[in-house]
């Protein structure tokens, strides 16, 4: 991987990691605050895509999009107000 | 006694192209990373303000999305540019899964940007309130 990417990856990981804290207190929201650290670990996994274009470099990319997607999906109230995971199925 | 006289040799357009995807990736990757620093300086000074700034938390995390989708657009032209010289059946692979992931991505985070605006616009929705289409943030 090159080494500026790696670097730059790293960088915005840790600006994510204290953004989170920083989002909690601005909204005092939890599921907030988590999508605010997603979206670091978001933009990180694609400047490290931008040096690393091997399988590896792919795999983790996809993988932490993915779950990304699955946590706030998970994370994210119904319509109808109830817990998460009873999101209606059939519409 | 054949003379050939290339004009441009394909090694060269290898070259050039390599430099111009580079240049272009190296662009993207940029992007996201000032997107990342300017946001991170954002909630910083929101967050030792105080609570109740849910409506300039939305435009921070707006224009982040923003940024992320700019630097794609940057990368995935880099994509386009690599079709031009792609030697192996593995490098074509690779390329088609990169390409996959951001463009996919890029759909994602466009659909966020427009309900994360459409709530800006109607002003702040009440909370759990989630936007018609039901697509995460």
């Amino acid at each position: 991987m090159i080494p500026w990417a790696q670097g730059a990856a790293l960088l915005v990981t840790a600006a994510g990691l204290v953004a989170a804290p920083a989002a909690y207190r601005m909204v005092g929201d939890a599921r907030r605050a988590l999508a605010v650290l997603l979206d670091f670990l978001t933009a990180a996994g694609l400047v490290r895509l931008s040096g690393d274009l091997s399988w590896n470099g792919v795999l983790t990319a996809a993988a932490v999009i993915a779950l990304r997607h699955l946590i706030t999906f998970g994370l994210t109230p119904s319509r109808s107000g109830s817990a998460p995971g009873a999101r209606p199925w059939v519409r | 006694m054949i003379m050939s006289v290339e004009l441009l040799p394909e090694s060269t357009l290898s070259d050039v192209i390599g430099l111009m995807v580079r240049l272009v990736e190296f662009a993207g990757a940029l992007v996201i990373f000032l997107g990342a620093a300017w946001a991170f300086v954002q909630f910083a000074k929101a967050g030792l303000k105080g609570r109740g700034r849910v409506a300039g938390f939305n435009r921070i995390r707006l224009s982040l999305g923003r940024f992320l989708v700019l630097g794609l657009e940057f990368q995935l032209a880099g994509d386009v540019l690599r079709t031009a010289v792609a030697p192996s059946f593995t490098e074509i692979g690779q390329l088609a899964a990169i390409a996959a992931i951001r463009t996919a991505l890029n759909y994602f985070l466009g659909r966020e940007i427009a309900q994360e605006r459409a709530e800006l616009a109607r002003g702040e929705a009440p909370e759990g309130r989630r936007p018609a289409e039901g697509m995460p943030t």
